[in-house]
């Protein structure tokens, strides 16, 4: 029999607040439902049933939000402000030329190969963040995956050993990392920094100096990671989409589930998370927390650098200088989008990745179009750096990190 | 109830946010020498990666030091007309690196880490080459003027968002920033790229140029060679200026109390919010002047290849660790690294001698372990403390 | 209670730069007994049970368990040993179950890896049942109770098989209802043969649970004695052992008009709790009002009302006829004329890279003749500095030394210097003297009564019932957010001690 807590009167009944989140997530369906039924392959071409749905959406989010139940309702809000404007945009432009961009199957194929890359880096994120430390440098090891991966594949003549030596590099990268950010208690911030630096130099010098600055014969003939051909499925909607998969997207698949369960499921993951959480609490059960941290860290180098490996001799087939180009930074967004886990990172990098997809696919059937943002298609590939900005405002809700992320631990 | 002999808890600020010429708790005099040192180490490490992969360490060192023209200041040495021109280059990427490098400081002293610069950079480039490639009517120095001031004010807008987006929603300003440099990068694609708004012709990803009037006077060396033009005083002034700003006004005085103790500084009535808001704005600032002289200096015009590779804002964040957050270290570091980088490029370096591609890449290993290490002032001052041991030992046994 | 002792620490040393906080300590712990270690704060008590949980390593000296002699090296090796230990600040992970924080590192598993999230459950429901308390092992530890998560330590003790338990002022976070459950709790564990070590410095709680009881007095043991025939005057003589009782002198105090009033003052924390459940009260010129309470009972909250650092949800707080509400901590110096030392100078009260010169402008920087439009004049804060430093007996640095150099006392004294030089009408002291040697302490109490002296009203709130005694002219007492008894002070002790946990007259009369 304990004080019962002392609460304010804030507080609303239950029942209350559950109804009116319900509705405020009905309002978020409609809303997208509006603008996505412009598109091909329903493409509306009147305004009303889109303005009408909008309409709904919005009203939806505004009952919500007067309810108290903010984050839903600005969502619906949100979403139906968002239908409306797609539907205008999508009737501006012809019939054919949105059936061109929007061949969904071949757009969604497109979406995994872009996210791939992305999804290794954030679970290799998530991994070193559940741990409590931060890692700036997916950037620098996926570019040492990436140029290690195709290095490798012409050196052992087999792309097997070459994903090898990615991994095992990205891993090396990652533990000297780890030695400054664990046991120097070097900034987190500054040491990633400090990697990311390096790990462009150090490729670019090794290229330079191995390949020549026309080097890329060599590594075009470089043995490339397999696409995984399912004949089966055809050439529909499933054909385009996984008929012709890269094997390292169906690794990454793999590696989704892998992760999930082993942090989330596992005892392993368990103590993971509490030295990410309360370090100090897991020492005193005797959890080893420099040693957790050291393996996580290294291990979120070896996936950092299988996305890397992917992009070089599962993508693109050759290598060029700083040719990661950031995606380790948005890896790191999708993780934060994804709240800190596997399946909502993956999905965020599919968004991201749908969003690099639009950017190659829009301009090229846009080309006499007024509007110059759709004749470039470069604006599209801000969207990932903006939808990031907006979660890391926490207009989505808190996304929140291990308690512990960042700080360096002293053991007494 | 703890006990008051217990140690005290550690805390989870991070070492760098702390870092400054005032900083006497964690290096007292010994600053500069963990800069000499980390420096020191940084080449030697550089020297190895040459000697490793077959080159000539000795050599290397020594053409890309004559590349500098650092040997212009002192008289007598060699040719003093070729020396003359590597310095005006030296110094002319030495000016947005100062830039650059204060932009970094000016919020590590508010205890805020923008990895922005490059954004900013880019804000201001466009703002400035925008501006300045129309209304060639305005009278020359007004609209050298005007361009500046609008350079400023975009690197301060671009700035100032990641640290409204901190002030109000908490958000982390390493996050906020890294975007904002991806979408600085893809805005001047766009308006610069194939097909986009300011693009000069449709063929090519170039903008227009700037009018005549609005270059940078040059007032050393050849102008038709790019000489040296008066954005490098501008450069010093601002050296002044954030010295200024830290240390003789009302706002540098939050600024730095909210940088060493953001608690005690809201307890005594610092507004805590509005001071992140600023320092990122002014910080954003002086990025955003660096764009505008390097367009209005000696850029003329912006080639959209050119933006994935500028580097100039990532280089601000090693200029201002190794100069330690102040006005004197960032400019020996800024020009160390502007020396550097015109001394490894292909201009300067004898391709026999070592291949500049190489060499550029070398210049980004040593920035990395410079950055690298003064991360790990731990690591550096236990080097030095070993140091004083060994000599120690020596003497003991000695007598 | 016979054999050997569980537990024997012979001569224990453990030294930190600048003192020695466990001097030569014997002690033993038998079979079955609860052993309370009794000491006023710094006394060691915490240092030493750190030694024998591994986390410390002491410098000198033997631990002994069943008679064997024992190398502790972490507190993995202590909890192998079958020593659990209950810390002040828990040491749970609020975003996981209590399940989880229990099984953590000996977690039950499925097929050698995956978590057995119900065999956990079903562990927790039975040991706690075996105890006689309930407990949800599914819910999250940051939605249960103080007193519940307190139980979840236990519990974590007795699934990794403890058998000797150390609590570390365990009663210092719970409600009087909640300790008396703990105790009910540690007479079970006791009876199924748990030797138990209870850290407190609360004389009545020892006098209720334990069997044995050992005195720690600034780092050395003073004495052991059985419960029967102890008695609360004698532990406390044993605890405090005073050659020097050190009352400043002070004058009969002269009150003047009220400088503050506070009317039916509400406040929230920050997990909207109410801390301050209607608090009202005057502070009148030329007094010293000292707030009495255990630590967590809405004095923190309700100074930092008072401050302008947090708002307040009702309630009025007037000063100087002008009622102040949402006011900025600006305001309430500037414009209400309130000093204030806070709780924890070097989080809040200073800034320690900051120079002595700076620290002491912190509130005055923004005006004349330190700035003008902005731009400053480090000159006028040197001439300040040089001006307060001897005035306040200020050590160990000059105008320009940074805040960092200085020794907790003299720091403490650039706080005062700089709040009484700005002439307040009301001051508010925060725990003034917390981690001061007594030179220091007795400087802070003969400031604060001048300043009395001079006209000035002084708040207190202090944990030490010794300063409330030394310095204040009426005590009020806090308990769960309410002011729950009025004294001046001659109030005894003891009614006093027994006002802190809630239990008044007009309370033990209901």
């Amino acid at each position: 029999m304990t004080a019962a807590p002392i609460t304010p009167e804030r507080t609303k009944h239950w029942s209350e607040w559950v109804a009116a989140k319900h509705i405020a997530i009905v309002g978020i369906v409609l809303g997208m439902t509006g603008g996505w039924i412009a598109l091909p392959p329903v493409a509306v071409r009147t305004v009303t049933i889109p303005l009408f749905l909008s309409i709904l959406a919005i009203a939806a989010g505004i009952w919500a939000v007067a309810r108290d139940v903010k984050r839903p309702g600005w969502g619906a809000i949100a979403a139906g402000i968002f239908g409306i404007t797609l539907a205008l945009l999508a009737l501006q432009s012809s019939d054919p030329h949105l059936r061109s961009v929007f061949t969904w199957g071949t757009l969604i194929a497109a979406t995994l190969r872009y996210a791939t890359p992305l999804t290794y880096g954030a679970l290799g994120g998530l991994v070193s963040e559940r741990s409590g430390v931060v890692n700036i440098a997916l950037e620098g090891m996926m570019l040492m995956g990436c140029f290690f991966g195709i290095w490798g594949s012409a050196t052992t003549g087999s792309w097997v050993g070459g994903l090898l030596i990615a991994m095992a590099v990205g891993g090396l990268t990652a533990f000297i990392y780890g030695i400054f950010a664990i046991h120097f208690r070097a900034d987190q911030i500054v040491g990633g920094t400090a990697v990311n630096f390096l790990a462009v130099g150090i490729t670019g010098y090794l290229f330079i100096q191995i390949y020549g600055s026309n080097g890329t014969p060599d590594l075009t003939n470089a043995e490339s990671i397999p696409d995984v051909h399912l004949s089966f499925l055809g050439n529909g909607f499933f054909g385009q989409v996984l008929g012709q998969l890269n094997l390292m997207i169906w690794l990454v698949f793999a590696l989704l589930f892998v992760v999930y369960f082993l942090v989330f499921k596992t005892s392993i993951g368990l103590r993971l998370r509490a030295v990410g959480e309360h370090p100090r609490a897991a020492d005193t059960v005797g959890i080893d927390v420099y040693l957790t941290r050291y393996i996580a860290v290294t291990i979120s180098g070896v996936l950092a650098a299988m996305g890397g490996a992917y992009l070089s001799i599962g993508f693109v087939h050759s290598f060029n200088e700083n040719m990661t180009e950031g995606r380790g930074f948005i890896a790191l967004a999708a993780l934060i989008f994804g709240k800190w886990r596997p399946f909502g990172a993956f999905g965020a990098a599919c968004l991201f990745g749908f969003s690099t997809a639009l950017a190659y696919a829009v301009p090229s059937a846009y080309t006499d179009s007024a509007s110059s943002i759709l004749r470039s298609g470069a604006l599209f590939q801000t969207l990932p750096y903006i939808l990031t900005l907006v979660a890391v405002a926490g207009v989505i809700g808190r996304s929140v990190a291990p308690a512990a992320d960042g700080k360096p631990y002293v053991k007494q | 109830m703890s006990d008051a002999a217990a140690p005290p808890p550690d805390s989870g600020v991070p070492p760098v946010a702390q870092t400054g010429p005032d900083d006497k708790k964690r290096f007292n005099s010994q600053g500069l020498i963990v800069s000499i040192i980390t420096t020191t180490i940084a080449f030697l490490v550089g020297g190895l990666v040459v000697l490793a992969t077959g080159h000539d360490p000795f050599g290397t060192y020594r053409a890309i030091f004559n590349g500098t023209g650092v040997t212009w200041l002192i008289p007598g040495y060699g040719d003093r007309a070729a020396s003359a021109t590597n310095f005006q280059q030296t110094l002319l990427e030495t000016t947005p690196l100062i830039l650059c490098g204060l932009a970094v400081a000016f919020a590590f002293r508010c205890g805020m880490f923008n990895i922005g610069g490059q954004g900013q950079y880019f804000a201001g480039s466009y703002a400035a080459l925008i501006f300045g490639s129309y209304w060639g009517g305005i009278p020359g120095p007004a609209h050298i003027v005007l361009c500046i001031a609008l350079a400023i004010v975009a690197g301060a807008a671009w700035g100032g968002i990641a640290g409204f987006l901190k002030a109000t929603t908490g958000a982390h300003e390493v996050i906020s920033t890294i975007m904002l440099n991806w979408i600085a990068i893809w805005i001047g694609t766009y308006f610069f790229g194939l097909q986009g708004p300011f693009v000069s012709s449709q063929y090519s990803p170039i903008s227009n140029t700037i009018v005549g009037n609005v270059h940078l006077p040059v007032f050393w060396g050849d102008p038709v060679l790019q000489g040296l033009h008066i954005g490098f005083f501008i450069a010093i002034g601002a050296l002044v200026v954030f010295w200024a700003i830290l240390n003789r006004t009302t706002l540098g005085f939050e600024v730095r109390a909210v940088g060493f103790n953001p608690e005690a500084a809201r307890y005594s009535g610092i507004n805590v919010k509005r001071n992140y808001f600023l320092a990122m704005a002014i910080s954003g600032a002086f990025a955003g002047l660096a764009g505008g002289i390097d367009i209005l200096g000696w850029q003329f015009q912006i080639a959209t290849p050119d933006i994935l590779v500028s580097s100039v804002g990532f280089l601000g964040i090693a200029v201002a660790l190794l100069g330690r957050n102040s006005a004197i270290g960032v400019f020996f570091a800024a020009l160390l690294f502007g020396a550097l980088t015109v001394g490894t490029s292909s201009r300067q370096l004898d391709p026999s001698v070592f291949d500049p591609q190489l060499a550029g890449n070398l210049t980004l290993i040593i920035q990395g372990l410079v950055v690298l290490f003064v991360g790990a002032d731990l690591l550096v001052l236990s080097i030095w403390k070993s140091r004083k041991k060994l000599s120690f030992r020596r003497k003991a046994s000695e007598t | 209670m016979e054999g050997p002792p569980v537990l024997e620490l012979r001569g224990i040393t453990k030294r930190f730069p600048g003192i020695v906080a466990n001097d030569h300590i014997d002690l033993d712990l038998r079979r079955g007994e609860v052993h309370a270690l009794l000491g006023e704060n710094g006394a060691g008590k915490s240092t030493l049970m750190n030694v024998l949980y591994g986390l410390y390593k002491h410098d000198e000296g033997e631990i002994l368990l069943n008679g064997e002699v024992v190398q502790l090296k972490s507190a993995k090796d202590a909890i192998d040993r079958g020593i659990g230990m209950v810390h002040q600040h828990f040491m749970l992970i609020p975003v996981m179950t209590v399940a989880e924080n229990i099984v953590l590192a000996n977690e039950p598993t499925r097929a050698g890896i995956f978590l057995d999230e119900d065999a956990a459950a079903a562990r927790v429901r039975e040991l706690a049942k075996t105890f006689k308390f309930e407990i949800d092992p599914n819910a999250l530890v940051a939605d249960i109770t103080v007193g519940q998560q307190q139980r979840v330590e236990i519990l974590k003790a007795l699934y990794r098989s403890a058998d000797i338990l150390i609590l570390d002022e365990p009663t210092a976070v719970l409600t009087p209802q909640e300790a008396l459950e703990l105790f009910e709790i540690l007479r079970i564990l006791r009876t199924e043969g748990m030797s138990i070590i209870f850290i407190t410095h609360k004389l009545n709680e020892v006098l209720e649970i334990a069997d044995r009881i050992s005195v720690l007095r600034r780092g050395k043991k003073v004495d052991t004695v059985a419960r029967e025939g102890a008695t609360e005057a004698g532990l406390a003589q044993l605890m405090v052992g005073r050659e020097v009782v050190f009352r400043v002198e002070k004058q009969v105090p002269k009150p003047g008009e009220a400088l503050l009033q506070v009317e039916d003052l509400h406040v929230f924390d920050d997990r909207e709790i109410e801390k301050v459940r209607g608090v009202s009260f005057e502070v009148h010129a030329g007094e010293i009002v000292g707030i009495a309470g255990v630590d967590n009972n809405g004095q923190s909250e309700l100074i930092d009302a008072l401050a302008g650092l947090r708002h307040a949800a009702s309630g009025t707080i007037t000063m100087g006829g002008k009622t102040f509400e949402k006011a900025t901590p600006k305001e309430m110096t500037d414009e209400a004329g309130l000093g204030h030392i806070p709780e924890d100078r070097h989080l809040r009260g200073l800034i320690l890279d900051f120079s002595l010169a700076e620290n002491l402008a912190l509130h005055d920087y923004r005006h004349r003749p330190d700035s003008k439009m902005g731009w400053l004049f480090p000159k006028h804060l040197i001439t300040r500095a040089q001006r307060l430093l001897p005035e306040f007996d200020v050590r160990g640095g000059g105008p320009l030394s940074p805040a960092s150099s200085l020794s907790g006392g003299n720091q403490q004294k650039v706080v005062l210097a700089r709040e009484i030089d700005r002439d307040p009408k009301v001051l508010i002291a925060a725990q003034p003297t917390r981690g001061l040697d007594v030179g220091a302490i007795e400087y802070v109490h003969r400031r604060l009564i001048a300043e009395r002296d001079e006209g000035r009203g002084i708040l207190l709130v202090s944990l030490e019932l010794d300063e409330i005694f030394a310095l204040a002219d009426r005590i009020l007492v806090m308990f769960e957010g309410e002011v729950v008894a009025e004294y001046s002070p001659d109030v005894s002790e003891n009614t006093l001690g027994l006002a802190m946990t809630g239990i008044t007259k007009d309370a033990a009369a209901k």
